[in-house]
């Protein structure tokens, strides 16, 4: 067991507050760093799709917590997760 | 016969060896720091430290660290190197921090009671809440001489002074005006234990019902004994809790306290790569890092600041960091001797 990002599509209202607040994808493009979403998929570790949280990459994720403390909702968390190698 | 067992009591955990010469690993959460230096200089690769910034920032369950039992030799590497006296091994019961044969880092913060005025700016600064700070505060009424009267004659009890005394020593016995009795109270008092000669009272007076003098104002303090101003106190630093991150010596007024850091070391921030995401601020168990305010409104200033005064090297920031921002290089180890080759090569190991 790991502690890993988990994510709970159901209580997501999309509001994107994760996708800008992750310090590793406001670092890989400027576009998130300026508080705007993402133009295309580069690398994020996750983002909002059709209005709902995905995880794209959470193999990325450095589990500092920032969006976890950033969602309104409890949609996003860090948790105990089987490890995946 | 030999055992190993590993009991995971709260958060707490111990592994523990029994047969001729017993031994106990026991890992204290509320004390880790998460900096990781245990997993590090772990030979057998036993510890795992979880993610610094899902410990600090989200509620977990598990502990700050997992310890394998089944690799974990119980060497006590971890127990001599670790800054914050999380992780402690014990042999026959005696722990190997009090034994000459180990190493232990040379780490300490003392108060020099002769020094201390007590003004608790210590305790307030103390990032983990070890310092305590008990004071007796002298005698007010032994601190101040005077007189006061009320012409209760002249009072018309209408309570001004009560409701203005910064002492709260004026008090009024209110009661219902009858026909044989129509005052609103039966009696006004002060207590001359508490009154200061201020003399608020008397200059409010709408009647001028108060007579008063503050002997201080007139003539000085001449009959105020010294002995009654002294504040007596004691002062504690819990060792245990303590970090040694100097907080306490740096704020202190009378430069009463000497602290002694396990580490010396640097520690470079990029920058650059910084999102000011405050995963290090709250993972710094030494309050040594902040957000900088810019000199000048519109100013652009460092992403964050790490305040080397306060910064012991553990370097609970860097594990910290989801974007590799921050460099901890540790460059002594301050301990007693290391006696042989390989802890001496393990000691090294933590430096960089």
């Amino acid at each position: 067991m790991t502690i890993g990002l988990v994510i709970y599509p159901e209580l997501c209202h999309g509001c994107g507050n994760c996708v800008v607040a992750c310090p590793i994808n406001s670092l890989r493009s400027p576009e998130v760093a300026g508080g705007k979403g993402p133009t295309e998929d580069v690398d994020m570790v996750m983002m909002v799709d059709d209005g709902v949280i995905d995880l794209k990459n959470p193999n990325h994720c450095g589990k500092c917590g920032t969006c976890v403390e950033s969602c309104p909702v409890n949609a996003i968390r860090l948790e105990q997760v089987e490890e995946t190698e | 016969m030999m055992e190993k067992t590993e009991m995971i009591g709260d958060k707490d955990i111990s592994v523990e060896r029994t047969g001729a010469e017993a031994r106990k690993l026991n890992f204290k959460n509320e004390l880790c720091g998460s900096c990781g230096i245990c997993e590090k200089i772990c030979p057998v690769d036993a510890i795992e430290v979880n993610p610094t910034g899902a410990m600090v920032r989200t509620e977990q369950e598990s502990s700050k660290l997992e310890i394998d039992e089944n690799k974990c030799v119980l060497c006590g590497m971890c127990s001599c190197i670790c800054p914050y006296d999380a992780l402690d091994l014990e042999i026959k019961g005696k722990t190997i921090k009090e034994s000459d044969e180990y190493p232990h880092l040379l780490k300490s913060s003392e108060i020099d009671e002769d020094k201390c005025i007590y003004c608790k700016a210590c305790e307030t600064a103390c990032p983990p809440g070890a310092i305590t700070i008990a004071r007796e505060l002298p005698d007010r009424s032994k601190l101040v001489s005077g007189e006061i009267e009320i012409d209760k004659e002249t009072c018309i009890k209408c309570g001004v002074c009560e409701e203005m005394c910064p002492a709260e020593a004026i008090e009024l016995d209110y009661k219902f005006p009858t026909s044989d009795d129509p005052t609103i109270a039966s009696n006004i008092n002060i207590d001359k234990d508490k009154c200061v000669y201020c003399l608020v009272c008397k200059k409010a007076c709408p009647v001028d019902a108060i007579k008063g003098v503050c002997r201080l104002c007139s003539y000085g303090d001449y009959d105020i004994k010294a002995e009654d101003a002294e504040i007596k106190g004691s002062s504690d630093i819990n060792e245990e809790v303590c970090v040694n991150c100097g907080w306490c010596k740096d704020i202190c007024p009378v430069e009463g306290i000497k602290v002694t850091k396990p580490f010396e070391g640097t520690v470079d921030i990029n920058q650059e790569s910084c999102q000011g995401c405050e995963t290090c601020v709250m993972a710094c168990p030494c309050n040594a890092i902040s957000f900088p305010e810019t000199e000048e409104m519109g100013g652009i200033s460092e992403k964050i600041h790490i305040d080397e005064k306060y910064c012991i090297y553990c370097g609970a920031c860097e594990k910290a960091c989801p974007v590799d921002a921050i460099d901890v290089k540790r460059t002594k180890i301050h301990s007693t001797p290391v006696k042989s080759k390989s802890w001496e090569k393990a000691f090294e190991s933590i430096k960089n």
